[in-house]
């Protein structure tokens, strides 16, 4: 039973088809990475699989719920799919421990308390438990994006899509957000990356998914499809980021 | 010639210049509400609504305030309803002020970046909630200093309310010229105290906007 299953999905924006049909299934515990150039469709695709985006054809089910366009329906996938963007995005008037709290008092009804055990808990799964009352504006990238992993964490999901990362980081910062999703990973949570983060994809990936023109052109366990590349373009796009 | 000093006239502007500042409160604040109002029936997204709002704001912001205020005063009257200047002039300058109020707001709740709606929504809010945990705090920010700016308009606009006889610093100080034939004298201290009321406003306003900048 997959815990993502993607069947025949289309997406156009206006005249332009930029999903032609995409089939994918996604196990419990898997690690996958989306490489491809960039519009080749990844990110769409990932926004499509937690309802960012609405497709227009094809079906989307995570854990049992169709992704459709129904408001109820998508706060209900909320608490299975979590998501990290490559802006963060984390609530500037906000510290980091209400960025944290915000969602699960809000949405699953806890107690300040628990909130507050439930914030601090996963801040220290990333490693910023010691920042808890600090404001966005004064961490450096990484520490944003390790506390918008946390506060994603506090829904409990049991998917995280992440959506190019680490990709406005400064190069020193990118190895303390994979260091968080590699322990992430370990532990059994379900991933699926757009990166352009080639030995992540490589060393902690399971599989791999190469898309190219709005389609899934090669996909395979990771260390098979990064040593032996089987379409021209794939070859062509490794050669060029390798 | 009259028996006013130079004293006097400026104590009489001095009592005048309250009801300037009581009419710009109201304006301000009623102006406020129905700006609130009409965000509010924006955010249902009903397109009927959102329509009569685009069309009341536009003809609010494209008519001349002395205008309004004549239709306020001249106008009612005829539809059967009396009104002084002062339920005139309130009621006109609510209206003109709720219109750019609406407007300002409005463009300082879209400013918020796409991001912030996103999370929210993948983080499990829904629009209400979104709203008020996640976006109007941080628009409020961004809103002070241009709503506190506006309100230097509004205060300038209460001198138009003079025309339909509303007793205010602009109005006294046309009595007060009549009596003293000391135009220049007298219209300078209306313009003086105008200042006194406006300078520190834009002041404040300057102010945020630096603070604002640094902070973001």
């Amino acid at each position: 039973m997959s815990l993502v299953s993607i069947e025949n999905v289309h997406k156009y924006y206006g005249e332009k088809h930029v999903l032609k049909g995409i089939d994918l299934k996604i196990k419990k515990g898997e690690v996958v990475s989306i490489i491809g150039r960039s519009g080749s469709g990844k990110s769409t695709l990932l926004r499509c699989i937690n309802g960012l985006e609405n497709h227009q054809k094809g079906n989307i089910v995570v854990s049992n719920l169709e992704v459709t366009t129904n408001d109820i329906q998508l706060r209900r996938l909320s608490k299975e799919c979590g998501m990290i963007f490559q802006g963060f995005n984390l609530y500037p008037h906000k510290t980091t421990g209400q960025n944290v709290m915000l969602s699960p008092k809000l949405v699953l009804g806890k107690k300040d308390k628990e909130c507050r055990e439930l914030a601090l808990e996963c801040l220290k799964k990333v490693g910023m438990d010691k920042m808890f009352d600090q404001y966005p504006n004064s961490l450096s990238g990484g520490q944003k994006q390790r506390v918008a992993i946390a506060r994603s964490l506090a829904m409990s999901p049991k998917i995280l899509l992440c959506d190019e990362i680490t990709s406005a980081l400064d190069p020193e910062l990118v190895g303390e957000v994979l260091k968080v999703l590699e322990d992430l990973a370990k532990e059994g949570m379900t991933l699926v990356l757009v990166t352009h983060e080639m030995n992540f994809a490589k060393d902690i990936g399971d599989r791999v998914v190469f898309m190219h023109d709005g389609k899934v052109w090669e996909t395979g366990p990771s260390d098979e499809v990064f040593a032996n590349p089987q379409t021209p373009e794939l070859q062509n796009f490794l050669s060029s980021v390798l | 010639m009259s028996d006013f000093t130079t004293l006097d006239i400026f104590q009489n502007l001095l009592l005048a210049a309250r009801w300037t500042i009581l009419l710009s409160l109201i304006a301000f604040v009623g102006g406020g509400i129905v700006a609130g109002i009409l965000i509010l029936l924006r955010m249902t997204k009903n397109s009927i609504l959102s329509a009569f709002i685009r069309i009341y704001v536009e003809i609010f912001q494209g008519t001349p305030l002395l205008m309004q205020l004549f239709l306020a005063f001249f106008g009612l009257p005829l539809l059967g309803i009396e009104v002084g200047p002062w339920t005139a002039a309130s009621l006109a300058l609510t209206l003109f002020t709720s219109a750019y109020l609406c407007e300002i707001w409005s463009g300082c709740l879209n400013s918020v970046p796409k991001g912030q709606w996103e999370a929210a929504k993948t983080l499990g809010l829904n629009y209400y909630q979104s709203m008020v945990h996640v976006i109007i705090p941080q628009s409020i920010r961004v809103a002070t200093a241009p709503t506190i700016g506006f309100s230097v308009q509004v205060v300038k606009g209460t001198a138009l309310a003079s025309i339909i006889g509303f007793v205010e610093l602009t109005k006294a100080g046309t009595m007060l010229n009549n009596v003293t034939f000391e135009p220049f004298k007298v219209f300078a201290m209306v313009a003086i105290l105008y200042f006194v009321i406006c300078y520190p406003l834009t002041r404040y306003s300057k102010y945020l906007e630096r603070k604002l900048n640094v902070s973001s």
